[in-house]
């Protein structure tokens, strides 16, 4: 009796389970298209990989870049501007995101895209550790002679087969266990039956058989939920840290475009000057045709430097377009004492009205770092403005703001901006990073904060100490070989 | 007065702007020496040599309106004409009063340049001719003796020669052959004519 209805039991699980296969593989997927990976093993997140995309109509294989891979590799975050090619790039987005090709990042949790065994391999499985089990335990019978006969080889079976299969795989195994057992190992021997002593003893191995495979199912299920839970938290915070990222990037233009309109004067000395010589040349190159003979060769001349002068000017305007574009950050190879040189040849000017005088100490054939050259650019422009703005009102002589580069022993690059004015108060050194601290009149105390943050995504780091005898030394650190900091 | 044709100097500095200034100039006849601070400027000028001075307003260490009282300081008249990229009003009203010809702003027309240097140019001239006048009358003064000098703060303040006499504790006579004198060799055609001259020697000659 029993018996009967434990198997009957156990076989409504398997059937209800069977069912619930057979639908949701046929269930038509939802408004997301899934994306298989071609070779999940060669997932990396910083390198274009093969997928195929299904849904939506159409099936096509693409190279994308994936910003965020989680550990299972069970869900993937996609850069959208990496599709190589447009189209159909659209529907990848999530509903409620409007993904422009190459503009915005979307992120799509893949959660369709778990490696899951297939249906055949699963039960396959377990009627095959069943089998092996019986050959196992007959052969020890028979050839060790044991006195019982060794089932515990079952329980093995049916715990592996609901671990890689789910709990309709181990209760197939245990279905087919307890047939198993009934047949060959339970009196009377080689038949269906079942002795009355036998009874508990059959009862007691199906019941362990359940348990068995009752656990092993729910560990791994649990197991599973927590690692799609860890998978989701992944997600969520690269997603997070992709929406911190542009909010620290457009804080950053926010202040550049600040820190640039404290420059007008030397932005609009910076063009008018090579704008005069254009024109004056000019006016030069008319009078010199208009002479009676017409002086060519000084009229050559002086469109050859009214060209001189243009490309000037131009290149003054790129520079300011390249500091006020409103940019994600990118990274690239740069060289610190080439940025530290353009800045100051921008700001020598500035330096000059204000009657200070900026010193140069470069170390020679430092290596590269890896930055976007922008944001450090900006960095520097601010600590160098900072350190302009500490001789405002004071009565110092002798202003000068020393930029140093070095290399050091632990392989970072260490840039130092030292200035002769009044210093910082020790207590002071960590508040003046903090946002909207500012001992500036009209200063929104946002300079060091954001300073701070670009560094930090560098992987460097920004630090102030005051010198003993006066002055301030703003020194940031930046590794040489950074890790791809925009993912 | 000398016969030397003018210079222009220009003070900028800005290499290329100063090259194109430089071209201008020559271009339009002008002979001109370029510096790039007002202390190679001050290093080279003769005060003899006639002509105008460029001044950008901006300098690394150094401010062009500073430098213009410099100058005056120095008694350096040279007409200076400014050209900057960022004045403001205050800046060309204090240029302004401070005696500068024009306040150019950058970039500027050939014309306005023209016209401007040519302006400096003539207040220069007219300047020296004032100077070399004075020069003149200067050594015309320092010939007359010690009592003909009193006769001359007299007669132009406007008394008869009774009256000097009188202060003078001399005969009217003796006043009108000091009279005479100071009138020959001042060589004056007229009462107006020793006044104005008093006039244009009252900062230096009589006190």
């Amino acid at each position: 009796m029993i018996i009967l209805k434990a198997g009957i039991l156990a076989f409504r699980e398997l059937i209800k389970h069977l069912v619930d296969v057979i639908l949701s593989s046929g269930r038509p997927a939802g408004a997301l298209p899934t994306i298989q990976v071609v070779n999940p093993s060669e997932v990396r997140h910083d390198l274009p990989t093969q997928v195929v995309v299904r849904g939506c109509g159409f099936t096509s294989t693409r190279s994308v870049r994936f910003m965020a891979v989680s550990r299972a590799r069970s869900s993937y975050i996609i850069d959208l501007a990496s599709m190589d090619s447009s189209g159909t790039v659209e529907t990848l987005a999530a509903p409620g995101s409007h993904g422009t090709p190459g503009k915005k990042r979307v992120g799509v949790a893949l959660s369709a895209f778990i490696m899951r065994r297939s249906f055949v391999i699963r039960y396959g499985a377990a009627l095959l550790l069943s089998g092996t089990a019986l050959l196992a335990s007959l052969a020890m019978q028979h050839l060790f002679a044991f006195p019982y006969p060794f089932l515990f080889l079952f329980f093995g079976a049916v715990m592996v087969s609901a671990w890689m299969g789910g709990m309709g795989a181990g209760l197939f195994a245990v279905l087919l266990s307890t047939l198993l057992v009934d047949y060959f190992f339970v009196p009377p021997f080689y038949s269906w039956q079942i002795s009355a002593t036998a009874e508990t003893y059959f009862v007691s191995f199906v019941i362990c058989a359940l348990v068995a495979s009752w656990i092993s199912s729910a560990k791994k299920q649990s197991e599973q939920a927590l690692q799609e839970a860890h998978d989701l938290l992944e997600i969520k915070v690269s997603e997070r840290t992709a929406a911190l990222m542009k909010t620290q990037a457009e804080l950053a233009h926010l202040s550049r475009v600040l820190s640039m309109g404290e420059l007008t004067a030397s932005v609009a000395h910076e063009i008018s000057q090579p704008l005069t010589a254009v024109v004056t040349n000019g006016h030069a190159c008319l009078e010199w045709l208009s002479a009676t003979p017409p002086n060519l060769d000084k009229a050559r001349q002086s469109t050859q430097s009214i060209i001189q002068d243009g490309t000037r000017a131009g290149a003054v305007v790129d520079r300011m377009r390249a500091l006020f574009k409103k940019e994600q950050p990118v990274t690239t190879w740069v060289e610190v004492n080439e940025i530290i040189q353009e800045l100051v040849g921008f700001l020598r000017h500035e330096a000059a009205t204000r009657g200070i005088s900026i010193g140069l100490d470069l170390a020679p054939s430092l290596p590269q770092v890896k930055a976007d050259s922008i944001q450090l650019q900006q960095v520097m422009l601010n600590l160098i403005m900072n350190a302009m703005d500490a001789y405002r009102g004071s009565t110092a002589t002798a202003s000068e703001v020393v930029i140093r580069s070095r290399k050091q022993a632990k392989g970072e690059i260490l840039i130092a901006v030292e200035d002769y004015g009044p210093g910082i108060n020790p207590e002071m050194e960590e508040k003046i990073f903090e946002p909207f601290f500012t001992t500036k009149l009209n200063g929104i105390g946002m300079g060091l904060s954001i300073s701070r943050s670009i560094v930090e995504s560098h992987q460097g780091r920004l630090w102030a100490t005051s010198k003993p005898n006066g002055g301030a030394v703003f020194q940031l650190s930046l590794p040489i070989e950074s890790q791809d900091w925009n993912e | 007065m000398s016969d030397a044709r003018p210079t222009i100097f220009v003070v900028d500095d800005d290499a290329s702007v100063r090259d194109a200034l430089c071209n201008l100039l020559e271009s339009l006849g002008f002979d001109t020496q370029l510096f790039a601070s007002t202390e190679q400027f001050r290093r080279a000028f003769q005060p003899q040599t006639p002509g105008c001075l460029l001044l950008d307003v901006r300098f690394p260490g150094a401010n062009g309106l500073d430098f213009q009282q410099v100058l005056q300081r120095a008694g350096i008249s040279i007409p200076i004409i400014f050209i900057t990229a960022h004045g403001d009003v205050p800046m060309a009203s204090r240029a302004l009063k401070a005696g500068a010809v024009e306040f150019l702003m950058k970039p500027f027309q050939k014309d306005e340049l023209l016209a401007a240097i040519e302006q400096a140019l003539e207040r220069d001239r007219s300047g020296r001719v004032a100077l070399a006048e004075l020069a003149v009358l200067q050594s015309r003064f320092d010939e007359l003796t010690p009592r003909e000098r009193e006769v001359l703060e007299l007669v132009v303040s406007g008394m008869t020669n009774k009256e000097i006499g009188s202060k003078l504790g001399i005969s009217e006579v003796t006043t009108k052959m000091h009279r005479g004198q100071v009138m020959r060799k001042m060589n004056a055609a007229s009462l107006a004519d020793l006044v104005r001259m008093s006039d244009k020697l009252q900062p230096r000659g009589l006190r």
